[in-house]
């Protein structure tokens, strides 16, 4: 008995040493690293860390009253924290709303008038096309405009347009006669240029998702924020990502004209 | 007007969606995927009248159908192309910019408005989105003057082609919430206080942003990455005890981990799907020619949020 006594572990609690309530994380990392379901990958991280961490599966209230092994006297179950976040967090995914009138004016030209408006882009050479596409991706997001930029824009226009510019430097008029090496650098630049402009431009409208998460997190850890401050200090890294940007594109210039330029 | 009707709005276009997949015999996962988005409408329609067990028992139900492979995705590159109507495109011209630009105006002008009559301009810019949808759909009838079946079809062929993976963000919110109940954050805050001194506000920045580098570099996203961060660093060792400003420390966080995802293979969608779009000999291309561009710039995150928090 006074040994009983003495080990608090053996009050009907299993305790579990704090470190295996990381097995959450774990899971998300394995879980994605083997590309099944997101979804069930962090619903089921969320349940596994919570059931380590001895929370109750359900609040003890309405049905659920004083079932034992599911609820706790005065705590909240995993399953209404799930609901209520769940709920809490729909404006995340509002955009969902503006899906028919984005479909129908796509279904009546809207790529076709953007690839339009791209074309008539003057840029003699590949690193100032790639500077204006990162500034018209970053002004898309400003906008708060969504682009599938690989697909749509930058493998049908983006690139095509920067072999015309390297051949042109080149004085060639097949790709097969630029160097090899070249031309996979411009590949790899001109889908950087699309990476840069997406990721850091669309944290400058608040409609697009990463403000949105930004706010509902914060929200969930108690600290109510401006959707608009939230865009005011996305500036300056903004600003910074189409600095360094036009300072590799251009760096990229200086090297395509040495290799291509003193070929001929 | 209130944010309760912009998602009950949202709520019945969802359940618009469900209706269309029904009928949709083509679809092999015709009923996992109306029963998805039904679920999903239910939510949005009653979620804020639902006790939250019952939401969170139809969260689950959701998931489950997702991870048993029941809720089907279009391939998303079936788009646009094939379905245009390309005579009409011509005659409408530039114009069909105005139905997408219609979105952000609409809610530039409901935050106006809102901080105008003295209310949350944040509910304003959120309620705003969901008329905006409204307003934006309207403009393109108009201008169209396509049917509002063709709309929804549209609409459908869009939300299909991202699928479940639409309800991604609010899971990792609820995530979020779980770890925090969970002590996670204190976990993780107490591992880091044992490397770094609680003082050391600049490399608690460092660790911070490393912190979110790296793990989004392993999910191969920073939605991900984020709610971890800023429960188990941001929060607990830098916003609170520190006193800084919560709003900038998120968003210089987040994209702290969009550095990650610039060199990350995991983040394929951005980085290995168009070394093959572009026939790249070199599978990681993309990645080596983001790397310097990335560190320079993860770099540049510690300088601007140590001297934001100096400054002000």
């Amino acid at each position: 008995m006074i040994f009983l006594s003495a080990q608090p572990a053996l009050d009907s609690r299993v305790h579990i040493p704090e470190i295996f309530k990381l097995a959450g994380i774990a899971i998300v990392i394995i879980g994605l690293a083997l590309r099944l379901r997101p979804t069930i990958v962090v619903v089921t991280a969320a349940i596994l860390t919570g059931l380590i961490s001895n929370l109750p599966l359900f609040s003890n209230e309405s049905v659920f009253t004083s079932i034992p092994f599911l609820t706790k006297p005065g705590q909240e179950g995993i399953i209404n924290m799930l609901g209520r976040a769940f709920a809490d967090n729909r404006l995340m995914i509002l955009f969902i709303a503006t899906l028919p009138a984005i479909g129908l004016a796509e279904r009546y030209g809207l790529q076709e008038q953007a690839a339009r408006f791209i074309r008539k882009l003057k840029a003699a050479t590949v690193g100032r096309l790639l500077i204006i596409y990162q500034l018209f991706r970053v002004l898309m997001g400003i906008l708060g405009i969504r682009l599938s930029g690989h697909p749509a824009f930058v493998r049908p226009l983006v690139f095509p347009m920067s072999l015309g510019a390297a051949e042109a430097l080149a004085h060639t008029r097949t790709v097969e006669s630029l160097p090899s090496a070249e031309v996979e650098r411009i590949k790899a630049a001109n889908s950087a240029a699309e990476n840069y402009g997406n990721f850091y431009g669309q944290n400058l409208s608040p409609v697009l998702p990463g403000i949105l998460l930004v706010y509902g997190v914060m929200k969930g850890l108690g600290y109510s924020l401006g959707l608009w401050t939230i865009v005011l200090y996305a500036i300056p890294i903004a600003s910074l990502s189409v600095i360094l940007g036009a300072l590799q594109f251009w760096l990229l210039d200086l090297r395509e004209r040495r290799r291509l330029a003193v070929k001929r | 007007m209130s944010l309760n009707a912009v998602y009950v709005l949202t709520g019945f276009v969802i359940l618009a969606f469900a209706a269309l997949t029904f009928k949709d015999r083509s679809n092999r996962h015709r009923l996992g995927t109306t029963l998805f988005w039904l679920l999903l409408g239910v939510i949005f329609v009653f979620g804020s009248a639902m006790p939250h067990w019952l939401t969170g028992l139809l969260v689950l139900s959701m998931v489950v159908l997702d991870g048993a492979g029941q809720v089907g995705r279009k391939s998303s590159n079936e788009t646009t192309q094939s379905g245009q109507v390309p005579s009409k495109a011509l005659t409408i011209g530039n114009k069909i910019f105005l139905v997408v630009l219609a979105i952000p105006l609409v809610t530039f002008a409901f935050a106006i408005a809102f901080r105008l009559f003295g209310l949350n301009s944040n509910d304003g810019a959120i309620v705003g989105l969901g008329y905006s949808a409204a307003g934006a759909l309207l403009v393109g009838l108009i201008l169209t003057k396509g049917s509002l079946t063709e709309a929804f079809q549209e609409g459908r062929r869009l939300n299909d082609a991202m699928g479940a993976v639409n309800i991604l963000p609010p899971l990792l919110a609820s995530l979020g919430i779980i770890f925090t109940a969970s002590k996670i954050s204190d976990l993780i805050a107490t591992g880091i206080h044992k490397v770094i001194p609680g003082e050391n506000l600049f490399l608690l920045i460092v660790a911070n942003c490393l912190g979110m580098a790296l793990f989004t570099m392993v999910m191969g996203n920073s939605f991900a990455a984020f709610p971890v961060i800023t429960a188990g660093v941001l929060v607990p060792l830098i916003v609170r005890p520190f006193g800084v400003d919560p709003a900038m420390a998120a968003i210089i966080t987040l994209t702290a981990g969009s550095t990650g995802t610039l060199m990350t293979p995991m983040a394929a969608n951005f980085n290995i799907v168009p070394t093959a779009l572009l026939d790249m000999r070199d599978q990681y291309g993309v990645i080596k020619f983001q790397a310097p561009f990335a560190l320079t710039i993860w770099t540049c995150h510690i300088i601007v949020m140590w001297l934001l928090i100096r400054m002000f």
